[in-house]
């Protein structure tokens, strides 16, 4: 946990000084070092506004929106993984780089 | 399995009164249509998105200026999202005159918004003036890399689904579930026999 607080420091500031400065709406959060965490909110977000346009039974609603969530997390941590995989292995045997 | 079922959305004409509210507040069209749930979930989530960008990246990634492409997606909101910009430019940034040069080489000043900088404030004519005291928070902090383009992003997003759910309350479907026979199963092919 406290290696985990660590990563969310800006210029040597703690995290309980950072938040302490943070203003709502006209500052933003600290979490340059930690901005992939907010995958979770962006997905859960299109789920709920998506599935809300798109389920004819609001009783499956919140089972919808918790499997499209998951479903959109895995696509972008599995795409992003793809992404790396080509620029770091695939591209340098395409065109190997000068030494 | 013999039968799959499917979502099938038949068109149940046009409603103009809930595309309408669905544009000035997102999620009020469905509700106006009678669908009181669904439209609170829609604006609940639009408005969460929208809002939640500017938690994380601050005032400033709603900005019509500075960031024009990215805004005209973030427009699609409503009218909030151009009220938010109007505040963003004109209680936020900060009257600026800076040095521009022509394309014919002459130089001359112009009055520009801006940001204000960290030991900046902001006086009564919206004028940057150096801080009293170091302490002194600027009107807002600027956001950087990847907290703007989240932020941004959360906006943006928000708007396009926005598009979403004003179509589907201006041009209601009514969302049954049907049966679809499927068309090469072994029961389907037994139907065919008999």
């Amino acid at each position: 946990m406290n290696t985990f607080l660590s990563t969310l420091t800006i210029a040597g500031a703690s995290l309980p000084e950072l938040l302490m400065a943070y203003r709502p709406f006209l500052d933003p959060l600290p979490l340059q070092r930690a901005w992939y965490l907010l995958l979770f909110p962006l997905c859960l977000g299109i789920a709920v506004t998506y599935k809300a346009v798109r389920v004819p039974d609001m009783r499956r609603y919140w089972r919808d929106v918790a499997i499209f969530t998951t479903q959109l997390v895995l696509s972008v941590v599995v795409v992003g993984g793809l992404m790396f995989w080509v620029v770091l292995w695939v591209l340098p045997r395409i065109v190997p780089m000068p030494a | 399995m013999s039968h799959t079922p499917d979502t099938h959305a038949e068109p149940a004409g046009f409603n103009p009164l809930a595309g309408i509210t669905a544009i000035i507040l997102p999620g009020a069209g469905h509700v106006v249509r009678g669908e009181r749930q669904r439209g609170l979930l829609i604006g609940g989530g639009i408005l969460g998105l929208f809002f939640g960008g500017m938690l994380i990246g601050g005032i400033d990634v709603v900005d019509s200026e500075e960031d024009f492409p990215w805004f005209i997606a973030q427009s699609l909101v409503g009218p909030l999202a151009f009220g938010v910009d109007y505040v963003h430019q004109h209680y936020f940034k900060v009257l600026a005159v800076v040095e521009q040069v022509t394309p014919d080489g002459q130089r001359m000043l112009i009055e520009t918004r801006r940001s204000a900088y960290p030991r900046e404030v902001r006086d009564e004519h919206g004028k940057p003036t150096p801080a009293a005291s170091p302490t002194d928070p600027p009107p807002n902090t600027k956001s950087l890399s990847k907290t703007n383009e989240l932020g941004t992003l959360f906006g943006t997003i928000a708007g396009m689904l926005n598009v979403i759910a004003v179509v589907d309350a201006a041009f209601p479907t009514a969302r049954r579930r049907i049966a679809k026979p499927a068309a090469n199963t072994a029961g389907a092919r037994e139907a065919v026999k008999a």
